[in-house]
């Protein structure tokens, strides 16, 4: 029963931590990095609860959430090579054209 | 609870926490690959072993060659504006998330308080060991109960294989 609890509270700190990358770096490679170690902490905390339940519906999930995260991240990042050509840099300072 | 299962753990959290702080944006992309590494490492430690494999080739592999590439073709250089010269906004960040890992702390608590009011799904791992193993049973899942899902997430990535390519693209003049 142990292994479950440490599961769950490293998700739960990992989720933690990619919430704090996403809110607190400037870059914006560093915050498609932050969403990537949300998904991670999420799919590590589906296994391991569907491992505990005996189930397989969360395996399952976790398949298609890394397709999506895979997607989610060619396309980020294709965005993100826009962002420079356009601005010559990545922080999320720089693209202020819709400012007042 | 297995020593090696800790060590994993305690090594993930540690390298999570050096992604958050580390200034270059390399540094946090190698962390963010250990941790992706270290996460393979307990699916298979747990027994998920087809889950494992998917993580370490997909995640691991393909997304953070991804990572890795653009930041070498961006050629990115350490933030200049840091986090740290607001002090206020880097307090209130880390506050905040404290207070919501407080709250997942007591939601996990919680739930295993609870004890076992959860009804256990069949596929006891007696079963799985009799049906060929976790690889057999979930890929057996994967196409009959999921094909249309399967099916769909292709779709999915063919549209951003398309749509990376049109937004990566130079543009016609």
């Amino acid at each position: 029963m142990t292994n479950e609890i440490l599961l769950q509270l490293l998700a739960a700190f990992l989720f933690t931590m990619g919430m704090l990358v996403v809110l607190m770096r400037r870059d914006t490679i560093m915050i498609l990095m932050g969403i990537e170690l949300l998904l991670n902490a999420a799919n590590l905390s589906m296994v391991a609860f569907s491992k505990a339940h005996q189930m397989l519906d969360g395996q399952m999930q976790v398949f298609f959430v890394i397709t999506i995260a895979a997607a989610e991240s060619a396309i980020g990042l294709s965005i993100l090579v826009n962002l420079y050509r356009n601005f010559g840099s990545i922080k999320t300072q720089s693209a202020t054209t819709l400012k007042g | 609870m297995s020593p090696v299962l800790i060590i994993l753990a305690v090594l993930s959290a540690l390298l999570a926490v050096t992604m958050l702080f580390a200034k270059s944006p390399i540094t946090s992309a190698l962390c963010l690959l250990g941790v992706l590494i270290m996460t393979a490492g307990m699916y298979g430690m747990i027994g998920e072993h087809l889950v494992a494999t998917i993580q370490l080739v997909v995640y691991a592999g393909a997304i953070m060659v991804l990572f890795i590439f653009s930041i070498m073709l961006l050629n990115l250089n350490n933030e200049e504006t840091d986090y740290k010269d607001r002090p206020l906004v880097f307090g209130a960040a880390l506050a905040l998330g404290a207070l919501a890992f407080a709250g997942f702390g007591v939601a996990i608590w919680n739930h295993f308080q609870a004890g076992d009011v959860v009804v256990k799904g069949k596929f006891s791992p007696e079963l799985i060991q009799t049906l060929g193993g976790n690889t057999k049973v979930l890929s057996h899942s994967l196409f009959t109960q999921f094909y249309v899902s399967f099916e769909v997430i292709s779709l999915a990535l063919l549209v951003a294989v398309v749509g990376a390519v049109v937004l990566a693209k130079r543009k016609f003049d």
